[in-house]
């Protein structure tokens, strides 16, 4: 009882916000959701000219998804929380304007299933992308879906939940971009690119606090899903029009420790409402250190590269950060010489990086470019909107 | 509205919390210990208690440390067999669960108070002054 009341409110809350936000005259058209009592009529009916934006990310387990989406919906404003009154072990994100779906969900196979047939999940044949091309597709035009949940903690797929249209919708997973009709349906494809030096590290890092777990089982862990991935996930990077590269340091020789890290962050030319960013001047290549005289970093310090470059076949251009920044006032001078970053502000890069400052990378290169990127992607998202605001006018006037 | 709205709100919440938190019932015979009921007193000998399912974090650790054994096993007879890279991949994918139950952990359990204040910000407890 208490569960169909509060998906009403939400549903109402939904649509309120909806008048409120777009300025151009929408009729919407709504019945209330009736479950169980009334078979007869068992739909919500919303008319909506709305148009969400979809952006893909694509990582393997393990390598930052979630931190990212947290900075990204931090971008945004707001916090996004599992939807409240739901499965509790929802992968699914709510905040005000976007909403983050993992495409675990869309598992064919569920745990006992992957181990009968001897199938991981990066394996295409465990997921159902015919599903997750009409859901995606459904979300993007304004329909509420029933998503199916996968339960990573009991390996089964639960009931599903519905999930209204949002402003923003992030699909995040091991196969953003591997079906083509999905890909085609992105507006912005991300793709987390970790070197295997590093994803070792970070394995370590997360795993070796588990018991059960020893070096070995971790080493052989990665070796053993290492041929489905690069089979399966490693050729999507092909596609993004973004792509965050993490590699061991430089500065340090044989460093293993995978504390200071290499980012590299490879930014597609050409793709629509995406300008990339750049350092000193477009188009040219530049070796920067910023330590010296007007500032002082400690040991390793920070070098940055800034190029054009060929990338799979595609213009693209590279900004890379090497070693990390250990006070504000770096960061502040690093944000100052980069261009085209979006920010409406002066040192919002630097105050969405301290606003997170508890999150892990937030002192090294994956922090600096995640908030750029999605700094990147509030900017494709407003100029999205507002040309889609004009291009009726113009129809009308025509 | 609004306040009808958030007050449902604390329902679900508190329904999550007790499917979640709360342990599974003793099934073997309670003994109550109340000293103005003198049957009680004379008949409250040693009780076999029966521990206390484990919490959620530990299900999946323990389901972890099972995974890791199970995918040894399986390996051991042959390493390049599809079981064996499935249950190797179940090992991530269950480390993975884990990690993230410990990190939700360690953002939200420690204080009851700061976990009723997110959902509730407009009540007495909760009012922050600014200036």
């Amino acid at each position: 009882m208490a569960v169909s009341t509060i998906y009403s409110t939400q549903a109402l809350n939904s649509t309120h916000f909806l008048t409120s936000s777009s300025s151009s005259k929408q009729v919407f058209f709504y019945r209330r959701h009736q479950p169980q009592t009334n078979r007869s009529f068992n739909t919500t009916i919303t008319c909506a000219a709305q148009q969400t934006v979809v952006i893909g990310l694509a990582a393997d387990s393990g390598c930052g998804k979630s931190t990212f989406m947290r900075r990204l919906t931090s971008v945004f404003g707001g916090a996004a929380e599992p939807p409240k009154g739901g499965n509790p072990d929802s992968n699914t994100l709510i905040s005000d304007m976007t909403t983050v779906i993992c495409l675990d969900d869309y598992h064919s196979l569920d745990r006992t299933g992957r181990k009968e047939k001897g199938v991981t999940a990066l394996d295409p044949r465990a997921n159902d992308f015919d599903l997750m091309y009409e859901q995606v597709k459904a979300l993007k035009s304004g329909i509420a879906v029933e998503k199916p949940i996968y339960n990573h903690v009991t390996g089964l797929l639960d009931a599903p939940e519905l999930i209204q249209p949002p402003k923003i919708l992030v699909i995040e997973g091991l196969h953003p971009m591997f079906d083509e009709r999905v890909r085609d349906l992105l507006d912005f494809s991300i793709y987390l690119d970790i070197s295997n030096e590093v994803k070792f590290a970070w394995k370590i890092q997360r795993d070796m606090a588990e018991r059960g777990h020893s070096l070995e089982s971790i080493k052989a862990s990665i070796e053993a899903r290492k041929p489905d991935f690069d089979a399966f996930i490693d050729p999507q990077k092909q596609y993004a029009d973004a792509v965050i590269e993490v590699l061991p340091t430089q500065l340090i020789p044989d460093d293993n420790e995978g504390k200071v890290l290499r980012v590299r962050l490879i930014m597609k030319e050409g793709v629509q409402y995406f300008s990339p960013v750049y350092l000193f001047d477009e188009g040219s290549t530049i070796s920067w250190i910023p330590c010296g005289r007007k500032l002082t970093c400690s040991y390793p310090g920070i070098k940055f590269n800034y190029s054009p470059d060929s990338y799979f076949d595609h213009e693209v251009s590279v900004v890379e950060m090497d070693g990390q920044f250990d006070r504000l006032d770096e960061l502040i001078y690093v944000e100052s010489h980069l261009s085209n970053l979006s920010t409406k502000f002066y040192g919002e890069v630097t105050q969405q990086m301290l606003k997170h400052a508890d999150f892990p990378g937030s002192n090294n290169g994956t922090g600096l470019f995640q908030t750029i990127v999605g700094l990147k992607i509030r900017d494709l998202y407003e100029q999205l909107i507002a040309n889609k605001a004009t291009a009726p006018a113009e129809t009308a006037k025509a | 509205m609004a306040t009808i709205a958030t007050s449902l709100n604390i329902v679900p919440q508190r329904a999550i919390i007790t499917s979640k938190t709360q342990p599974a019932r003793l099934t073997c015979p309670v003994r109550l210990n109340n000293p103005w009921n003198l049957a009680s007193r004379a008949t409250n000998r040693m009780v076999n208690f029966r521990p206390v399912k484990a919490t959620p974090e530990g299900v999946i650790s323990d389901k972890v440390e099972k995974s890791i054994k199970d995918a040894e096993e399986t390996c051991a007879g042959d390493p390049v067999s599809g079981e064996c890279v499935a249950a190797w991949d179940e090992v991530e994918e269950l480390s993975a669960a884990a990690s993230h139950a410990r990190d939700k952990k360690k953002a939200d359990g420690s204080d009851p108070l700061e976990e009723y204040c997110k959902d509730n910000p407009e009540t007495n407890e909760c009012r922050t002054y600014d200036n």
